[in-house]
């Protein structure tokens, strides 16, 4: 027996901020493991047409937004070919959306174990995010094969593409945090999120070109870390230099908006078995 | 002896505001309670689910935990599982703890039934390598053989059930917590799983069960807790408060009665206001064998248009099942009752029940679809005694007498022939 197991566990009610116990969380790593393999599980295993679907959804998608944009309003995206510029743009955004909503609303839709057994709760929001993980690999997959087929050279800067999708990861686990833990409290939350994350769509260059976007606007873009995200994200897929102070911006909001979640989960975490 | 559990005065306030129990609040509320002015909120009373509660149970101690609805019992558990915090007070476990408050929780019907062994096991504290080592053991517990990689979506509700107790069944913490989980599946099956647990007592490990089943509390565990509006009123050998329960007014309420909305068994459709038993028009626990009983049900049908049935069950003190009657009162049998307030009454009849106490639990339930809207277990309770008036089905007879049920039956007698034309 571990001298960790020798010790015992107190129960005592706790109050104020504390932060998460990551090694509690690292003891419970195995069932992280396990959420994440259940809903990917589940997910391929209920929709007939699994990946199929996956790979049908972003391409269809885009080529909406192609007809939209494009071939209806004239959107340039310069050199590159406007639908493969979509793509590359709705990857990364495609995969932070789905990791916020899935996250935002994941406490509730576990409300069921919440409220009969004991484990970190944190790991519930965390294993939402990681199970878009094979999604987004899916969609990465597509794109490689667009930029091939469209005989846009994939260069060296494709090394930054695992930077740029695990900014978003934990960015999206920070928003997951936040909001997962204020839609217990307050149910409107899951009817926001959506709309949330529609109006944050069009706030941030994943349709269009930044360059389209007139001067008196560009502020918008400079002030939402998403956009540094999707931009190195296109750098690294269609060559192109990496936007660093966007980055870095992005990477300091998101710790910022990582460790407030953290604390303000853990301090609501208490309160969810009695609320849920 | 070393010490499992240590419980230091925990108490756990829960606030009823409004309508429901602590619940969750919309952003206008919120919003709304800015611009109202301070005390103009709706009060917020509190309430004390568990207040002072001390004890300490030593290491290999098996422990029932006994009390009627809402007096506590599952706060308790739930505090000493970790799922909900106490408001104060403090308690340490020494040692792995797990609980099961539910048999199967997090099963997925999309999962095999591998898959869930893995996934439950998980939910529960086991590792990966002791469940992957358990696996075989778990199965042939669960019966499920060649099942094993169908989704559980198409086993049985038998098969479904064995095998979310099979995982739990394998849970070997140090601590276990248990609470009811016996309370469905078969009864072979049942017998198997306390067996289970008898073995897992014996192995050192240190066991809590709360159980409405005063059988099996006595069976399993040598100690018991009696709970009542969230204190420990009784702590000792549990033969002795499994009786202290069933002859104090815990054990037997003859009126049940819930003028307050907010904490009156509901839902949408259906109110229970009040459940009382009688016997020759009086409010009483105390029956006599040969007079007959009347189970009185006071309930408000809250919306119109549903054909809603009053029912009863009722349990001796072995927990078994006595017989369950429905109200098919020719007037109202399927037809929608309109809102309003009835009272439905049973008339069970005299020279029924055995001796002893009779538990009823009371729902109101629509029939087709079945769909039960209110159901209030253990809501009544009462004593049947059997005066030794010598008109009962006792006759002279002053031993114990066996049986569920003691019907006074009417004997026929025939001389077919006298003795001296038998030689």
């Amino acid at each position: 027996m571990s001298a960790l197991e020798q010790r015992p566990i107190v129960i005592a009610p706790s109050s104020g901020w504390r932060p998460i116990d990551l090694r509690e969380v690292w003891e419970y790593r195995e069932l992280l493991a396990i959420f994440v393999w259940r809903d990917i599980k589940v997910r391929y295993r209920q929709t007939l047409l699994g990946v199929v679907w996956v790979v049908a959804q972003p391409l269809l998608t885009a080529l909406i937004f192609t007809v939209l944009f494009n071939r209806m309003a004239k959107i340039d995206a310069g050199n590159v070919p406007y639908s493969l510029f979509i793509m590359v743009g709705l990857v990364p955004w495609s995969f932070f959306s789905a990791g916020v909503s899935a996250s935002g609303n994941s406490l509730i839709g576990s409300s069921h174990l919440i409220s009969k057994v004991y484990f970190p709760r944190v790991i519930v929001p965390a294993a939402s995010v990681l199970s878009g993980f094979v999604d987004m690999v899916v969609t990465v997959a597509l794109v490689v094969v667009m930029t091939l087929v469209y005989r846009v050279g994939l260069g060296p800067q494709i090394l930054f593409l695992p930077l740029a999708i695990a900014v978003a990861a934990v960015f999206a686990f920070g928003v997951g945090l936040w909001l997962s833990a204020l839609n217990v409290e307050y149910r409107d939350v899951r009817v926001v999120i959506p709309f949330l994350l529609q109006l944050w769509m069009y706030a941030t260059p994943v349709v269009y070109p930044l360059h389209v976007v007139p001067e008196r606007y560009r502020w918008i873009a400079a002030i939402n870390p998403m956009t540094g995200i999707v931009e190195t994200f296109r750098a690294a897929m269609l060559g192109g230099a990496v936007p660093w102070s966007a980055l870095g911006y992005s990477v300091a909001v998101t710790l910022m908006v990582l460790v407030s979640g953290a604390y303000y989960f853990r301090r609501m975490e208490r309160l969810f078995a009695d609320v849920l | 002896m070393t010490r499992a559990i240590e419980a230091e005065h925990l108490a756990k306030k829960y606030l009823i505001g409004g309508v429901k129990e602590m619940s969750y609040r919309t952003l206008r509320d919120s919003l709304g309670s800015l611009f109202r002015r301070r005390g103009g909120a709706p009060a917020r009373e509190t309430i004390w689910a568990l207040r002072d509660v001390s004890f300490t149970v030593d290491r290999g101690e098996v422990i029932g935990i006994i009390g009627r609805n809402g007096a506590g019992k599952s706060t308790l558990l739930k505090i000493l599982s970790r799922i909900t915090e106490p408001t104060s007070g403090l308690a340490r476990l020494y040692g792995r703890a797990g609980s099961l408050l539910e048999v199967g929780t997090g099963f997925h019907p999309e999962l095999t039934g591998r898959e869930n062994i893995f996934l439950n096991g998980a939910i529960l504290g086991m590792r990966r390598a002791e469940i992957a080592r358990k696996l075989d053991e778990i199965v042939a517990f669960a019966e499920i053989g060649q099942f094993l990689d169908t989704p559980v979506k198409r086993y049985s509700s038998g098969m479904y059930v064995r095998l979310a107790f099979a995982v739990a069944a394998h849970l070997d913490t140090e601590i276990l917590i248990v609470d009811e989980v016996l309370a469905v599946g078969d009864v072979s099956f049942q017998r198997k799983c306390l067996n289970k647990m008898e073995d897992v007592g014996r192995h050192g490990r240190t066991i809590l069960y709360v159980s409405h089943n005063l059988a099996s509390i006595t069976r399993l565990c040598p100690r018991a807790m009696l709970v009542d509006a969230g204190r420990i009123v009784h702590d000792g050998p549990s033969h002795e408060v499994v009786r202290h329960y069933l002859h104090s007014d815990l054990g037997t309420t003859a009126a049940r009665e819930w003028p307050d909305n907010a904490t009156a068994p509901a839902d949408d459709v259906v109110r229970l206001r009040a459940v009382r038993v009688r016997s020759g028009g009086a409010v009483t626990s105390k029956v006599d064998i040969r007079r007959p009983v009347d189970i009185e049900v006071e309930w408000e049908a809250l919306e119109g248009g549903h054909p809603l049935v009053p029912n009863l069950h009722f349990q001796n003190e072995e927990g078994l099942v006595v017989f369950v009657t429905a109200d098919l009162d020719p007037e109202w049998r399927g037809r929608a009752r309109a809102p309003g307030r009835y009272v439905s009454t049973a008339h069970v009849p005299g020279n029924y029940f055995s001796e002893g106490t009779l538990v009823v639990s009371v729902a109101v339930s629509t029939m087709d679809p079945v769909r039960v809207h209110v159901y209030e277990r253990d809501a009544v309770a009462f004593d049947v005694v059997d005066v030794l008036s010598g008109d009962t089905a006792r006759g002279d007879y002053g031993g114990q007498i066996p049986g569920v049920v003691r019907p006074l039956l009417p004997w026929t007698n025939q001389l077919l022939a006298p003795a001296e034309m038998t030689r």
